[in-house]
Parts: structure tokens; sequence; C-alpha cells
């Protein structure tokens, strides 16, 4: 702007000096003409100086802005990144406030509760273009616990490696975010699915993603557990492969399509003081499976050897339409005193979704096309969902490792929910799921589970 | 325990072992970064080499380019821009990659012959068809109304060269006195209306934009336009100059990392190679190989050329004397 006005400027003096020189009165039209053809350079040149001086200052404030780190604030978070993009943080929050009702429970077996599920912070970020690296502490419940803390290295997009605490390569559901499952808690299944732990995995994509590989050895957890340290020196390993085969298909009905298997094996070694067993919980997170524990040594369950679990698993999409179902066995070794046996757990479940408004299901969730503005007459996006799923323990579980009066044998889980993305950060969510149990009570069967749950999720 | 360890790092490697193929890429990359006007040069030299390698080793092999100002060259390869060669106007720049960034070893220039300079050139005029402004030596470009396009010695290799040329003449001039040449050079500057960030920049201020009565730039950028433009412009060499010597080297520890030592290597020493000067000289720059010198001989002018170690004692005095932060360019050029 300065350069405009300076500009101005001398054409303006130019011209006054033009108008008022002597020598436009001569008559000796050739001097004159020599005169005005110099001052016309003059001028020329001066305009093209500040023309070009121009051009440099925007060429140097585009490039400097090319230096200039970033930093954004969106639906997708808080971040700052570096101008290259080989340097950057993330920040981001999720937190998942519950209710939990329980419809008939004469017996008070559940409590009607309000509760902070998860209340995580991720700080996600980029070292050196390729190093990846995730930390995610969780209060939810009010206690603390590290979620996931972990670094990836990007060598190829073939050939990844991850160390540090994360999910264990293994179920379908459990490898899916928690702010993209179905229904507010994950389907029976997952008590045979092991959680995280802490390890390294060598992972990637093949032909261009329709191939997905990881394979890694960790310490080793539980069912459904997580861990932190391993307290013997033997490792568990854990291997997953998933096929798209007709991801690069346009448009295709089958795009949408994945079907994988995964396995884990490993030695789990418990004591009495510590039994390394789970407990396994319904859907209104009550345990209805436990294996005998009394602090003796002769009423105390313990894995004892050999743990090994396969998952085959698929995954289909297809416009607002989308399935999801797991097959989980868990077979390990356990030992009560001098008594010992391999048993095997089984777990299955099925999952369909639509979304009534028409967007896109995927496994990582809804995209509201419209926000819900009341005001505006929009309403976001709905989906409703629907699941069966089911839980056999092993018939030779009963009576030695669990007792038959107070855990169940079996747990068959039927749900119906509606999930209400409001936008991109906040989705309602509400689940009826009724579980019926086989055993599990001083006579008969335990009662049913008919558990309302509900969620408001927000993500940022 | 052991047994399954075994096992899981055999199915690793199996597995490292199914994908090595495909990370054993044969391919390979090099970057080149270098200063504003080489951008000619490299493209066919890097065509000759990539042939060059190809044949030798079965090796393909593609060199990346990257121009701009030789000391914010320097600046980038220093903050991170991952060079495997760096080609810079001066060895003043290739020595700050050493001691701000530690990249290659303090005695790189000594690696390969001539001080590391593979070709030379020097600094001359060009002036407009018929020169009309009678621009003739160093003295003219301090007459009043002469305009003047030289790049900012801070950020380009080439102002460094031409402003060192301006004060040698100035020092001869008046029998080695500094305070007579600081002030011929203050009134050279005073004619300059614009400072580009590079060689390349300055030749745009001059030619594409019209600017200026003469531009003083590298002899091999002023030949260049004169074969572009063969009507417009008239070269002009002035009665003394100086040798400017643009240094190469390895970045040691990018090849390193990069497994690309031996290709990085062997490119550099290819500028050397009869091939390597031809193509040199063929861009108007001054070769080493008699050869090539011979052949080209009648393009460049005969210029009397002092060296920097002869009159300013090498490029870390002369730098630190001229350039660096509050030294004399810094007191006699106030934009």
């Amino acid at each position: 702007m300065r350069y405009f006005r300076l500009f101005v400027f001398i054409l303006g003096l130019n011209a006054l000096s033009f108008g008022s020189s002597p020598l436009f009165a001569q008559e000796n039209g050739s001097l004159a003409l020599d005169s005005l053809a110099n001052r016309l350079e003059a001028v020329d040149q001066q305009v093209r100086i500040l023309a070009r001086k121009m051009e440099l200052e925007q060429e140097a404030a585009a490039a400097k802005k090319k230096e200039t780190p970033s930093i954004a604030a969106t639906a997708d978070g808080f971040s700052f990144k570096s101008a290259d993009g080989n340097y950057m943080l993330k920040v981001r929050a999720h937190t998942h406030s519950d209710g939990r009702f329980f419809l008939g429970d004469d017996v008070k077996v559940a409590t009607n509760t309000f509760l902070i599920r998860r209340q995580r912070f991720l700080f996600e970020g980029t070292v050196a273009k390729i190093y990846d690296f995730k930390f995610m502490p969780d209060f939810g419940g009010g206690q603390f616990v590290l979620q996931d803390a972990y670094l990836d290295a990007r060598f190829l997009p073939y050939l990844k490696l991850r160390a540090g605490k994360m999910k264990t390569p293994f179920g379908i559901e459990r490898l899916q975010s928690p702010l993209y499952i179905s229904f507010i808690e994950r389907g029976l299944p997952n008590n045979l699915v092991p959680n995280r732990d802490v390890g390294a995995q060598v992972h990637g994509d093949l032909a261009g993603g329709v191939i997905n590989y990881m394979i890694g050895a960790f310490n080793g957890v539980a069912d459904a557990g997580s861990g932190d340290r391993d307290t013997f020196d033997s490792k568990d390993y854990a291997a997953r492969l998933f096929v798209q085969p007709f991801l690069k298909s346009q448009g295709g009905a089958l795009r949408g399509l994945g079907i994988g298997v995964a396995v884990t094996s490993g030695t789990q070694t418990g004591t009495v003081t510590t039994p390394s067993l789970p407990s396994y919980v319904s859907p209104g997170q009550i345990a209805f499976f436990r294996y005998r524990t009394d602090g003796t040594a002769a009423g105390t369950v313990f894995a004892d050897g050999k743990i090994s679990r396969l998952s085959p698993q698929a995954y289909y999409s297809w416009s607002r339409f989308s399935l999801l179902g797991e097959y989980v066995t868990s077979s390990q070794n356990v030992t009560r005193a001098t008594t010992s046996a391999k048993l095997e757990n089984k777990a299955s479940q099925a999952i369909a979704t639509y979304v009534l408004t028409g967007e896109n299901a995927t496994y990582r969730g809804v995209t509201p096309k419209k926000s819900f503005e009341p005001a505006a007459g929009t309403w976001g996006a709905f989906e409703l969902t629907a699941r069966v799923s089911k839980l056999d323990v092993d018939d030779d579980a009963f009576p030695v490792f669990a007792n038959p009066q107070s855990s169940a044998s079996e747990a068959n889980a039927w749900a119906v929910g509606l999930n209400w993305y409001m936008n991109k950060n906040i989705k309602f969510v509400v689940n009826y799921e009724q579980t019926s149990f086989k055993g599990g009570a001083a006579t008969g069967d335990r009662l049913d589970e008919k558990a309302i749950l509900s969620r408001f999720q927000i993500t940022y | 325990m052991l047994k399954k360890m075994i096992c899981f790092l055999f199915v690793l490697y199996v597995t490292l072992g199914l994908l090595s193929p495909a990370i054993a890429q044969k391919d390979v990359t090099l970057l080149n970064v270098s200063y504003d006007p080489t951008r000619e040069l490299y493209q066919e030299a890097n065509a000759a080499f990539a042939k060059y390698w190809k044949e030798k080793t079965g090796q393909t092999v593609k060199i990346n380019q990257s121009h701009g100002g030789s000391s914010k060259q320097a600046r980038a390869v220093i903050d991170g821009l991952r060079a495997d060669v760096v080609t810079l106007a001066l060895a003043y720049d290739v020595d700050a990659i050493h001691e701000q960034a530690k990249l290659l070893p303090k005695d790189w220039q000594k690696r390969l012959q001539h001080n590391s300079a593979p070709y030379t050139s020097t600094l001359a005029f060009l002036v407009r068809k018929g020169n009309p402004k009678k621009i003739k030596d160093w003295d003219d470009l301090l007459r009043p109304g002469i305009s003047v396009i030289t790049p900012n010695p801070k950020t380009s290799g080439a102002a460094r060269w031409n402003y060192l040329a301006a004060w040698g003449y100035a020092l001869k001039k008046n029998n080695g006195e500094q305070t007579k040449a600081g002030e011929f050079i203050t009134k050279l500057y005073k004619n300059v209306p614009v400072l580009d960030s590079g060689a390349r920049g300055a030749t745009t201020t001059f030619v594409e934009r019209g600017i200026g009565d003469v531009l003083i730039n590298w002899e091999n950028e002023l030949l260049l336009i004169k074969k572009m433009n063969p009507n417009d412009y008239v070269m002009v060499a002035p009665s003394l100059s100086i040798l400017a010597e643009p240094t190469v080297s390895i970045v040691d520890k990018v090849v390193d990392k990069r497994g690309t030592r031996a290709v990085a290597q062997a490119y550099l020493e290819y500028l050397y190679s009869e091939e390597g000067q031809e193509i040199a000289a063929k861009h108007f720059y001054r070769a080493h190989s008699p050869i090539a010198v011979a052949k080209y001989e009648s393009q460049f002018p005969k210029i009397n050329l002092f060296t920097i170690d002869e009159v300013f004692g090498g490029w870390q005095k002369a730098h630190k004397t001229h350039f660096a932060d509050g030294g004399v360019f810094d007191k006699i050029y106030l934009p």
C-alpha cells in the first residue's frame, strides 16, 4: 500500500513538473521531446521498481508463511504443526457420560447409576516425519489408567513398527475405537478378547490397503484384561490378518467387505494370590461368571499354562447399512489345588446398523451431513442398531473351577439401540439390552438382565 | 519359553524376509541443494550422470534439485533439508553447514580436486542493447543516475562475489586504502534500487521486469541471458574481477543415514570427469579440463582475476568483516 501511495505521489510530482516546465513552453520541439522521454523513462523505472519491490515482498511473505508453524482448532481437536508437516502435536479429549438402569431387578444384583465411563485425553503427534506417538490417559470412573502409550514408526506403508502399550491385535470390535462402536458396551465376545498390553508389533498395509497385517509379541494378559508389566518371563504372541478384497472396486456393493482371522498364543501362570484369570461381565457390566477364589490354595483357581485364542471376524458396510460379526474361542489351562484342566470358552456376536438419515455407515462411525440445529430445522444423523451375542463357558469349569450357584455357564443377549449424531463431536446413544443366563443361581437360572443404557459422548 | 521366542523371531524374520525385496528398492534418489543459476547446468549433468550410473552399476538414480540464494540454501540444510549433496556458490556457505550443524567434516574442501570447486566463474556486467549508458568498468556504476541490479549479499552467493569484486577493484585503484574502497562501495549501493534474494531473481528484475541499466552477475548467467536474447543485451567485461569458486560436497550425515554415500560421491566426482567438465563449459562455467577449456575458450571474455585469498584473506575473514551482522555491508546499505 505504501508503494502505491508513493507511486501516486511520484506521478503527481511529475504531472506538476510536466505542466509547469519551462521546457514545455519552448518551441524547440526536439529538446522538449528528449526531456519528456527521459522523464517518462525515469517514471517508468520508478514504477517498475515499486512493482518489483511489491513482488519481492509478496514472495518473501509467501515463503515466510511456508516456514510458519500452523495452529488449528477444529472438530478433530487442537493441533500444532510445523511448516513442513514433519512435526505435529494433536490434543483431543473424549467424554462418555453414561446412565445404567436395570428393569425388574428386584434382587438388586445391579445398581442404577450415572457414571463417567471414559474421560480420556489424547496426545497424538508426529516427530521427524515418520514417527507417530500416542499417549492416552483415562480418568473414567474416577480412576487413572494409562490406556495407550506407544511409538509407531512408519518406515513404509507395508512395514510399520509399533512399541509400547496398545490394543492387542485380535478382536475386531475391540480394535474399533469406543467412539465408533455401535452400542454403548461392546458385545459378550469381548470378555474373551485381550484388551491392552505392552509389547511390540510389526504391522502394515499391502496392496494399497487390501491386506492389513499385524503381528506382535506382548507380556500377555487374561481374557478382557489389560496389563502394564509382566510377572513371568514368558511372552504371548498375537497376529491378525484382515483382507478387504474389493476395496479398490469403484462403488461396488462389496467394496466395504472385510474378512479376517486373528490368533493369540502364550502362557499365563497365576498364583493363589494373583490367579491371572478373568471374570466375565454382562452388557450391563455385571459379573456373571467368576472362577472360584477364597484366598486359600485349596479353594482358588489360577491360570496354569498355555492360553490360546482364535477369532474369525468380518465387517461389511454398504451405503447406510453395516454388519459386524465375530466368533472367539479362548482356551486356558487352569489349576485348582491338584486338579488341572484345559477350558475352552466360546463367544460370538452379530451387529447390524442402519442410518435412517442417509449417511454412510462405516467402521469409523457416521458423520452427519447436517448438524443438529433446531432453529435451522436440521437434526443431525440417526442410526438404528441391533445385536445378538452369546458367551458359552466350558461345561468342564463346573463345579470344580466355578461355582454353578453363582456363575452362569452361558449368557445370551439381544439388544436394540438408537444413535443420534448431533454433530461431529456430540453423540447421544440409548440401548436396551436383555441378557438371559444358564445357571448362575442357587436354583435354576440367574434372572434375566434388562438394561437400559444411555450415553452422551463428547469428543473433540 | 526360549523355543517360543525363537519361533516368534523366525516368524518375524520370515515376514520381514518376504517384504525385503520390496524394501531393498533398487532405485535411489539424491537431493542436490544448489544455488540460484545452476538449474540448467544440473538438469543436463543429472541426466548424464543417471545414464552413466545406470550403465556402470545397473542402478537407477534420480537426482532432485533445489535452488535458491546460496546462503538461504545453506540455512535450509542446517535447518533440516535432507540434502545428499550441496553445490553452493561459495565455500563459506558449506563451512556454515559444518559449523552450525556438523553435517559434514571441517576439512570437506580437501576431499575433491581444486578445493572442491569442479568449475569456476567470475562476475561481469550486462547492459542493454547498444550500451546506452556507456558502462565500461566499475567506476561507471557509481555515476549519478545509473541504476545497478545486484542481489542481496545477506542471502546470495553471487551478490557476495559481486561486492568483493567491486571492493577488490576499488582497493587496487586506491592503492589499498580500505576507507576509499568503502566509499566506493557505498556509492555503488546507492545506485541499487532493489535487492533480490538470489542471482536468478536479479536476472528476473533486469531482464523480465526491465529494471536497471546494468546487471552484475555470474559470468555464466550473463552468457546464458545473451544466448537466449542475442540482440537485446551486451556483456561488458570489467578490467578486474574476482575468481569465483563455487564448491561442492556430500553431506556426510545425510548420505550415511540414507545409504547414498557411494552414489553421491560418484555424482560429485562425475562433475570432474571429461563429460562433466564438458557439460559445465557448455553452460558457461569455466572448466578445469584442458580439453573443455580449449573447446570453449572463445566464449569467455578475457578478464584479469584476483582470488579471495589474495585480497581478503579467505572467506571466513571476508565474511566476518563484510557480511556478518553489524559488518561493513550493514553499515553502508540502509534500505
